[in-house]
């Protein structure tokens, strides 16, 4: 799909979702809530321990979460647009000059830290930066240049990952 | 109007199935637009692919153009809304962090997802990072704990920050976006040697940037209405509504609507919670002062059928709680005159009614009178009541929790 056409798309569901339910878009929110719930069910004590596990404990389960429903969502949708335009393949996208090892050692890393900096910033590209840009919010145009300015400042040091 | 589900006007079992719904649509439109692809997403910092950036940028435009009319026409209202809370610090590092994770990592939260169903397995091992990094978040929350609540400036608004009006704000944004999607495509258009990440059609765009500035400039020339709408006056109105004394109620009008049309007016006690439980008036139901700023108050008092009248034992401390109100946008509020005390003065003092034959004094007292008899304690407690005095009732509205 042409990306303005996919960008247009993308910012009416965004407007719509506000109109609808009063909240934005978001993802890593239902990893947290997933790892709550794992925390909670594998080891109570140490759930109990942080606040941060705690909310295990709250009466509404953290899996009852609009974001969790939102991202089973984004899953199935995904998985029919690649669908029909015959993209499900296993692979593993990489720039030419470096080992598929290599590659998935970094997407790991590169996984941690955004688990790290969603928790930390509130809300990932998606749920800090896009949905706060659409209510002229100023953590969210924060959070988007502190995101796309150090990805700038830095991509020097790792563009053997990709070009 | 909206938004519809924070509001209560469409349930909020619901909630979950939209949830879903919009999650269907955000996956298969980021799918398309190629957002599964790592190698494109990282595109962005090497200049050879700027689908993040024409993407992320023309969904920003789309909605926050489409909220500030959504707005200015009424149909939504911004305090009902999940605006990301502003604390400085963890903005700004949480967003540098996540900058590293996205050019390590090539992927961002959502994304990732949209790629790892499609058989990515580099989208996999990061969503296992993600895993990874929250329960490090969690298990060491403590020490991130005075940089996640650093420094809380409140939910603002960026037009606020920067002291512009938020129509100006919208102009420039959407002004930036044309000129970054200008110089980015002529970069990309030169990077020829990454054409084959390149694979998407090429579609005119005179006439959506030619209707996008239309709306900027709109936007821009629209009489500026008031930030918070909800039927809130402005500052003259205001000044002419307090002068004037057309918000008060007198005590026979009052006591008319009690005995013959209940339906009429929605009395609504405003003094404590132990003077209302020792006496009210017959309906009337209890808001405390402080709660008049609440949001569910605004919305239970805006959809009453009947006029809403506050009263207190005397008048100022209604007239306050009718400040509140009006300031807050509920409309059409009045406020009994004189309170319980004037009222009651009024209807239990004893006449001695001269001889007339004047129909309307006649009927003056025959009105009098029979108030007396009504509210004489023996007679009120014996009546069965029309309308059980009730409680205001437990917040239709939904706390909207939000984030990502």
């Amino acid at each position: 799909m042409n990306p303005y056409l996919a960008g247009f798309l993308l910012g009416l569901v965004l407007a719509l979702t506000f109109f609808i339910s009063g909240r934005g878009l978001g993802a890593s929110g239902a990893i947290k809530s997933t790892v709550i719930t794992i925390v909670g069910q594998v080891s109570p004590e140490k759930a109990q321990a942080s606040s941060f596990f705690a909310e295990y404990f709250s009466p509404i389960s953290p899996m009852r979460s609009w974001l969790v429903f939102e991202v089973l969502g984004l899953l199935t949708g995904a998985f029919l647009s690649g669908f029909l335009s015959g993209r499900l393949k296993l692979k593993v996208d990489k720039g030419p000059n470096i080992k598929i090892r290599t590659r998935l050692f970094f997407a790991l890393a590169g996984g941690i830290l955004f688990g790290i900096g969603s928790q930390l910033g509130r809300g990932c590209t998606s749920g800090a930066a896009l949905s706060g840009m659409a209510i002229f919010s100023t953590g969210g145009f924060l959070t988007m240049m502190a995101i796309f300015g150090t990805g700038y400042v830095i991509a020097y040091f790792f563009r053997k990952l990709w070009i | 109007m909206g938004p519809l589900i924070p509001q209560g006007i469409i349930s909020g079992e619901l909630n979950f199935f939209f949830a879903f719904i919009i999650g269907l649509a955000f996956g298969f439109i980021l799918e398309q637009a190629g957002f599964s692809t790592s190698r494109k997403l990282a595109g962005v910092f090497y200049g050879y692919d700027f689908v993040v950036l024409k993407v992320f940028f023309t969904a920003g435009i789309t909605a926050a153009t489409a909220m500030f009319f959504m707005k200015y026409l009424g149909w939504i209202d911004f305090n009902f809304l999940y605006i990301n809370p502003l604390y400085v610090w963890s903005a700004i590092i949480g967003g540098v962090i996540m900058g590293v994770g996205f050019i390590m990592g090539g992927f961002c939260p959502g994304t990732s997802f949209a790629a790892a169903v499609i058989g990515k397995i580099d989208a996999i091992v990061f969503i296992a990072g993600m895993f990874l990094g929250i329960f490090i978040f969690g298990t060491f929350y403590p020490t991130f704990e005075p940089i996640h609540l650093g420094h809380f400036l409140g939910n603002v608004f960026i037009h606020d920050t920067l002291g512009i009006k938020q129509s100006w704000f919208l102009f420039f944004l959407i002004f930036m976006a044309l000129i970054a999607f200008a110089v980015t495509q002529k970069i990309e258009n030169n990077a020829s040697r990454f054409k084959e990440l390149l694979y998407a059609e090429k579609v005119n765009l005179r006439w959506p940037t030619f209707f996008i500035i239309v709306l900027a400039l709109t936007a821009v020339i629209i009489p500026q209405k008031r930030a918070s709408f909800v039927y809130e006056p402005t500052a003259t109105a205001l000044h002419k509504e307090i002068l004037s004394s057309d918000r008060y109620v007198k005590y026979d009008k009052a006591a008319f609507s009690i005995i013959n049309k209940p339906g009429d007016m929605q009395f609504i006690d405003v003094r404590s919670r132990e003077a209302f439980e020792n006496f009210h008036l017959p309906g009337a139901i209890h808001i405390p002062l402080h709660k008049f700023t609440d949001k569910n108050v605004k919305v239970f008092i805006n959809e009453l059928n009947a006029t809403p009248v506050l009263y207190a034992n005397a008048s100022p401390l209604a007239d306050k709680a009718w400040f509140f109100a009006r300031r807050s946008g509920i409309k059409n509020v009045k406020v009994l005159e004189g309170g319980l005390n004037h009222f009651f003065d009024k209807i239990f003092t004893e006449h001695q009614w001269e001889e007339t034959t004047d129909i309307e004094v006649l009927s003056y007292m025959r009105f009098i009178n029979r108030a007396r008899d009504y509210f004489l304690k023996d007679h009120y407690e014996s009546i069965p009541s029309k309308k059980e005095p009730h409680e205001l009732p437990t917040p239709q509205t939904r706390e909207i929790a939000g984030g990502c």
